[in-house]
């Protein structure tokens, strides 16, 4: 085995709790560069919530989050965004008055005045960023189109170039794949793979167990908050006792 | 003296924006719906019981019964008419503000039209003020408000607790998904939440014929309050709403102990900035604040 | 005849102005203000002063307008906007039931309800607009320029930014747009920039007080939005004209009291509201175009 990659993110002790239920308990686990890590857990186990956390929309109530050896905790939500955090979520969440293009340009102005920096040649440059963004995930002849008029498909590709437009070195991605039919899930799989090989970690909250296998490097196993195991999918999907508890069969 | 007598009036006032409040919280509450023409009810049922017991001279029962019933209708036909189309579209917050302020002012301006547009009062035995003590005046009709909307309280408090209609209400806006599974429709939920939420402003608008007086504006008068005491109250919470009607109805009537009478309005608008800045969630409320 | 409607195109292109800067902020923002009406009083009673007690010609008083008018938009943004809409709703709706106590009650700034007269005519470069033909060659110019400023902003990345927020602000601040401080300078550009409207109009009528500045022209404004066209360019203009000229044609229908053609306006654009929300909440200028535009 070659040297561990480097930690790109980190949870420490990462605990928030709802009218006195934890929905994340304790949760320290670490992200490395190259590596797509996936959460996996039956419902309700605080896997999403846990990318509340990391993204700033969420305070924890206790532990910490370090990114790129700095901690986190307590930033806004924009501000970790622009450190290199990015997400999609299950109902990606995408701007449906806008066009394609718009949405994805959208990502690239993070300035908050009338105006964004470095004048002609910036805009060229995040113009540029969109456009390949678009190319990657194969919108471009779409890009004049009003995104809620897309298919499914396209618009989970949408959300997608967002992602790849923004420059996030770590992409936090929930159920990414549900619904997409097979061609297009081989060309997801394969976005990611570039992805991965530039260097970007990426963190998957999936169901679908082919997905997992398909993909990932590590899977991590959440159930109530708490992480029940982590390691390698073989050994992680072949434990009997992890499959009664997803299947819901025995509480841990 | 004159600060007791304040703050009985205010206890009168604040009886009558917490039954309205609470009528508006619930509809909120339940069904997530911003239903600005609340306002529209209460002027609705103002001007049907002055009518019907001024003007018709009927007995006050009936005229309640005629106010509760057209505000019941309006709610509802609100609901099933309005919002509902709204939702199947898209249903955006704006959509249905807009929606239901156009409303408010149809209403608003067609009262006017019908009715007239100057200030009308009721006057009763009961408004009348008696004097008990030296420069103390009470109106027998501020201890029929206060009983008011204590009754209402304990019967909607029993309501929403006791029967599977009230627990399905508070469920209806947590978990609508669940209400299905105990054998309840949503939709017609919300019909109960904005009947039940719109019959609320009867008692508060028959209260107002006979203290204050009408205009075609007090609709949009109340729903600020309303609005406001959900906020201060705490969005969520139907005791928080009450609490802050009774609250903005205090302190409107008790800053008319330093203040000129213009700015004892003023006074409500100040509570809400302070409660927006400092404590959104409002008293007993869950915040809103951006996700 | 000629009089009266150059008069109308004077009140059409102010309220125009009013409505195409409120449609800047609940158009392409999604915010909420019912507070209009009181930058528009900001801006008029401002610009009064200006001319009154410190001479001060069109520029000055319309600077100062907008500055004023900025400044309190920013008390009123700050704490609101870090909530959600309903709060902006009724912080705004507080905001504006206040003005209307401070221009009735503050004698020294607004005259108290009296009001400010005799404001003299306005003065640009030692030209004095002083016929209504004047004043409506200037009120066009400001709106083209009004027009002209919120164009480039909604065209570019900030109306990007405020269009992924209307659109999605849970989606928008995960992709790094500080919320709260775009938000914050939309409603500073509307509201001074609907203090222009306010100069002009102050001027033109060389007479102000509160009864312009109430809740009712701020919801007239919000109908002008709404009923033209949320998120165009035009669609304020054009609802802004429905409404203005409205009136006017019921005034033609035989057998409508003159008396109750206030309210039956009013009836007529509060049911307009509602049904296009209902059938069309693209407003009546997305009528002419199909579906499927982007805005």
């Amino acid at each position: 085995m070659s040297s561990p990659a480097q930690i790109l993110l980190e949870t420490h002790g990462l605990t928030v709790s709802f009218g006195g239920l934890k929905a994340v308990d304790n949760v320290s686990l670490a992200l490395r560069a190259g590596i797509v890590t996936t959460l996996v857990g039956p419902n309700g186990a605080g896997k999403t919530t846990l990318f509340n956390l990391i993204t700033g929309h969420l305070a924890p109530h206790a532990g910490d989050v370090r990114w790129l050896g700095r901690s986190i905790r307590g930033l806004p939500h924009w501000r970790i965004a622009r450190d290199g955090i990015g997400r999609t979520f299950q109902d990606l969440k995408l701007f449906d008055h806008m066009s394609v293009l718009e949405n994805v340009l959208a990502v690239t102005e993070r300035g908050a005045w009338l105006w964004q920096t470095g004048g002609k040649a910036g805009a060229t440059e995040r113009l540029l960023r969109a456009e390949s963004a678009l190319e990657a995930v194969g919108l471009v002849d779409r890009r004049l189109m009003r995104a809620l008029d897309l298919a499914y498909a396209e618009r989970k590709f949408l959300s997608v170039a967002r992602l790849l437009a923004s420059g996030a070195r770590l992409w936090l991605l929930d159920e990414p794949a549900s619904g997409l039919d097979p061609r297009s899930y081989e060309r997801f799989l394969s976005l990611l793979r570039s992805q991965v090989k530039r260097g970007s970690t990426i963190c998957i909250i999936e169901h679908n167990l082919d997905i997992v296998h398909g993909i990932s490097d590590r899977i991590v196993f959440l159930d109530q908050g708490r992480v029940l195991a982590e390691g390698e999918p073989k050994s992680i999907l072949s434990d009997p006792n992890l499959a009664a508890i997803y299947f819901g069969e025995r509480a841990a | 003296m004159l600060l007791l007598q304040l703050l009985i009036n205010g206890l009168q006032l604040g009886a009558i924006y917490a039954l309205t409040a609470v009528g508006f919280a619930l509809i909120f509450g339940s069904t997530r719906i911003f239903h600005v023409a609340h306002g529209a009810a209460f002027t609705i049922a103002a001007y049907l019981f002055w009518w019907s017991f001024s003007k018709l001279q009927w007995h006050w029962l009936p005229a309640l019964l005629l106010a509760s019933a057209a505000v019941i209708a309006f709610g509802v036909a609100m609901e099933r008419w309005i919002y509902r189309p709204i939702q199947r579209h898209e249903g955006a917050f704006f959509t249905v503000f807009i929606a239901a302020f156009g409303m408010q002012i149809v209403v608003q301006n067609a009262v006017g039209t019908v009715f007239g547009r100057g200030f009308e009062t009721v006057s009763v035995a009961l408004s009348r003020a008696v004097p008990i003590a030296t420069g103390l005046y009470v109106a027998p009709v501020a201890l029929v408000a206060i009983g008011a909307a204590l009754v209402c309280f304990v019967a909607l408090a029993w309501f929403l607790t006791r029967t599977q209609v009230g627990t399905g209400l508070r469920a209806l806006s947590d978990n609508p998904d669940l209400v299905r599974v105990f054998g309840l429709d949503p939709t017609r939920l919300s019909q109960v939440a904005f009947a039940l939420g719109s019959a609320l402003v009867v008692p508060g608008a028959a209260l107002t014929a006979v203290t204050q007086g009408i205009n075609p504006n007090i609709g949009a008068h109340i729903m600020l309050i309303s609005l406001a005491a959900t906020i201060v109250g705490g969005i969520g919470s139907l005791t928080g709403a009450a609490c802050g009607g009774l609250l903005l109805g205090l302190a409107e009537s008790l800053a008319l102990w330093k203040l000129d009478a213009q700015w004892s309005e003023g006074v409500t608008f100040v509570i809400l900035f302070v409660f927006i800045i400092f404590r959104p969630a409002g008293f007993l409320g869950r915040p809103l604040g951006t996700k | 005849m000629l009089a009266y409607l150059t008069n109308l195109a004077v009140l059409i292109s102010i309220n125009a102005i009013l409505a195409v800067t409120l449609n800047f902020v609940l158009g392409y923002a999604g915010i909420f203000s019912m507070a209009h009406a009181v930058f528009f009083g900001v801006g008029a009673y401002t610009a009064a002063v200006v001319a009154i007690k410190l001479g001060g010609g069109l520029l000055l008083a319309t600077g100062a307008g907008m500055a004023v008018a900025a400044l309190i938009s920013l008390a009123l943004a700050l704490p609101a906007l870090r909530v959600r809409g309903e709060y902006f709703v009724a912080a705004s709706l507080g905001l504006q039931m206040l003005a209307i106590t401070v221009f009735s009650e503050w004698k020294a700034f607004t005259g108290g309800i009296g009001g400010i007269t005799n404001i003299p005519p306005a003065r640009l470069f030692g030209f004095e607009f002083a016929t209504p033909a004047q004043y409506l060659v200037l009120t066009l110019l400001c709106l083209a320029a009004v027009l002209a400023i919120v164009r480039l902003l909604v065209r570019g990345s900030f109306g990007r930014s405020l269009k992924a927020i209307r659109d999605n602000e849970t989606a928008a601040a995960t992709y790094g747009k500080n919320v709260a401080v775009v938000k914050t300078i939309a409603v500073a550009v509307s509201s001074s920039l609907a203090a222009v409207a306010g100069s002009l109009y102050a001027f033109y009528m060389s007479f102000v007080n509160v009864e312009s500045f109430v809740l009712d022209t701020s919801v007239l404004l919000i109908a002008m939005v709404v009923i033209g066209g949320v998120a165009t360019l035009t669609g304020p203009i054009v609802g802004t004209m429905l409404i203005l000229l409205l009136p006017a044609a019921l005034s033609y229908l035989p057998g409508l009291p003159s008396t109750e053609i206030g309210s039956i306006q009013q009836i007529v654009y509060g049911a307009a509201m509602v049904l296009l929300m209902i059938f069309r909440p693209g407003g009546v200028w997305s009528l002419r175009r199909g579906q499927g535009q982007t805005r």
